[in-house]
């Protein structure tokens, strides 16, 4: 009994990731089939965002506020009503505690904690609703990291709270979460040019940023190098998430890789729009520029809307595009981390494939997982598309958002400002951010320029 | 000293509450009003954009290929 015991409970952090992940993704679409609509179920008109889960209602986040941080807890309706958004944090609450009895530590010990980092994770969605903040695009992870950032360095954390601290658990939960919104079908959306314009700039760029900052500026944190390649050159937040956790980057490190990314994507968001006009670009052209270009997804539709519905439609799909890519390059740099970074020249010789999979975040295989069983669902019709949309978009989005909120709050409380201080100062994440973003917007350009603007020429002529 | 530390460091929770209090609930509805700012976030509401939405599974719309492209595509001109 007792062996059966060790071998259900103390499980790898990675292990136990995969394990509650892949299970809240499965509840999701087994009850959102349960409850599929008895008409028109393959209608995309009928259901925009997919098949309404009734899951929907147990998980809800601060909305957003103007002028009275009590209108965040306000429904469509205008109500007053905490009640999804309470369920929300217990969801978060329930998988910090999972995650303890899986890991054979103290349930009780954990509780407390992982209460009160909910409630850091609500303070910091309600300080992200409100509208100058959300609407230029500040989003929560960097609310989240300055809670926590303010709380551990001026208060300091207390005893009883650091054994709910499982910020890396949390985050690597919620990446196998995400696996099931990563559909590989999404990547044939505007088909060719699309294609051309995400898959020719996205890898180049990432890769010539990686060994830029490697080789020509010597940083000395090659995980560094990578996360902030692939946040500039994917999709910013979300990239530079699922990128640090398969390098193993260190909290301070994707830490600095997000909040640069979104300060750099609200200048982009409000620059390049007058920048397009006054270059006198094509909307469609543009559109596909910002796409590639913008990192973050909001502020790439936001950026596209003001040049126009056509230029918001291509920048999106564009942008969707690249998200699309997350799962292949978080798996790719896992693999090369794995096999090639983190590998001992003075160790035992094993084979190479044995050594990288030794080392390999067994978490990634989680995502993966999600991201190709959602993606063969998906594509096998009309009504199994909206099955998917309406699991993820209606609950599993939502719960890998309090995820990954509270997440950061937990590597904010865990992070010294004297840690941050040596990368700040010496200015090199910020020139290779610059130089990175640089060739991504000469690239992009020039191939959306000979794919939309060229070989295709049709699609920018009325 | 460990009271002396336990005032300081409540000290320090106040005082970052009552900056957070004044940016949130002073300065930035304030900035709303401020011109530019009212016509972006107008603009962003009017067309239903979510410009803090961090994939796109999180847009208020789902992007899908847009049904005019596909009769403009050529693969040559």
């Amino acid at each position: 009994m007792k062996a059966v015991r060790q071998r259900i409970f103390g499980l790898h952090e990675d292990l136990a990731a995969v394990v509650i992940g892949l299970g809240i993704v499965l509840l999701a679409l087994a009850v959102t089939w349960q409850a599929r609509p008895a008409s028109d179920a393959g209608s995309r008109e009928r259901h925009p965002k997919g098949w309404p889960t009734p899951l929907a209602a147990t998980v809800g986040t601060p909305g957003a506020w103007a002028e009275a941080p009590l209108d965040a807890f306000r429904d469509k309706q205008g109500n007053l009503g905490v009640g999804p958004i309470a369920l929300g944090m217990g969801w978060m609450v329930a998988i910090v505690v999972a995650g303890a009895a899986l890991g054979r530590r103290s349930v009780r010990a954990c509780l407390p904690g992982a209460i009160l980092l909910a409630g850091l994770a609500c303070l910091a969605y309600v300080l992200s609703g409100q509208k100058v903040i959300k609407y230029y695009n500040l989003e929560y992870p960097l609310w989240a990291l300055a809670v926590g950032l303010f709380v551990g360095n001026a208060v300091g954390v207390p005893r009883w709270l650091a054994p709910a601290l499982a910020g890396e658990f949390l985050i690597k939960t919620g990446l196998v979460i995400f696996g099931a919104e990563v559909l590989v079908s999404r990547l044939l959306a505007l088909g060719l040019p699309g294609l051309m314009t995400a898959w020719i700039v996205t890898p180049v760029v990432l890769v010539a940023t990686y060994l830029f900052g490697v080789h020509v500026m010597r940083i000395p944190s090659r995980a560094l190098c990578m996360t902030l390649s692939a946040d500039m050159s994917v999709c910013g937040v979300s990239a530079a998430i699922a990128t640090g956790a398969a390098c193993r980057a260190k909290k301070e490190e994707l830490s600095l890789a997000i909040g640069l990314s979104l300060f750099f994507t609200v200048i982009m968001m409000v620059a390049m729009p007058p920048v397009i006009r006054w270059m006198g670009l094509d909307p469609i052209l543009g559109g596909a520029w910002i796409g590639g270009t913008i990192d973050a997804t909001g502020a790439v539709v936001a950026a596209g809307e003001s040049l126009g519905k056509q230029a918001g439609e291509v920048a999106a799909t564009v942008k969707m595009i690249q998200n699309s890519m997350i799962g292949l390059i978080a798996f790719a740099v896992a693999v090369y981390w794995a096999g090639w970074v983190e590998r001992d020249p003075a160790g035992p010789r094993g084979t190479l494939a044995g050594e990288a999979w030794r080392r390999f975040p067994r978490f990634i295989l989680g995502f993966l997982a999600a991201s190709l069983v959602c993606s063969w669902l998906h594509a096998l019709g009309p009504e199994q598309a909206l099955w998917v949309d309406g699991a993820t978009t209606g609950f599993t989005v939502k719960l890998r958002g309090w995820l990954f909120c509270t997440g950061f709050v937990c590597m904010g409380l865990q992070t010294s400002f004297r840690e941050l201080a040596p990368y700040l100062a010496s200015g090199r994440p910020v020139v290779l951010y610059l130089a990175g973003q640089t060739l991504n917007l000469v690239l992009t350009l020039a191939v959306a320029s000979l794919t939309f603007g060229w070989l295709f020429q049709k699609a920018v002529e009325p | 000293m460990t009271l002396w530390s336990d005032r300081l460091a409540a000290l320090r929770l106040v005082a970052g509450a009552a900056i957070m209090s004044a940016v949130w609930c002073g300065l930035l509805p304030r900035l709303l009003s401020f011109a530019p700012v009212a016509r972006h976030v107008r603009l962003m509401e009017e067309r239903g954009v979510d410009p803090a939405a961090m994939y796109y599974t999180e847009l208020e719309r789902l992007p899908l290929p847009p049904p005019w492209l596909a009769d403009r595509v050529v693969l040559w001109p």
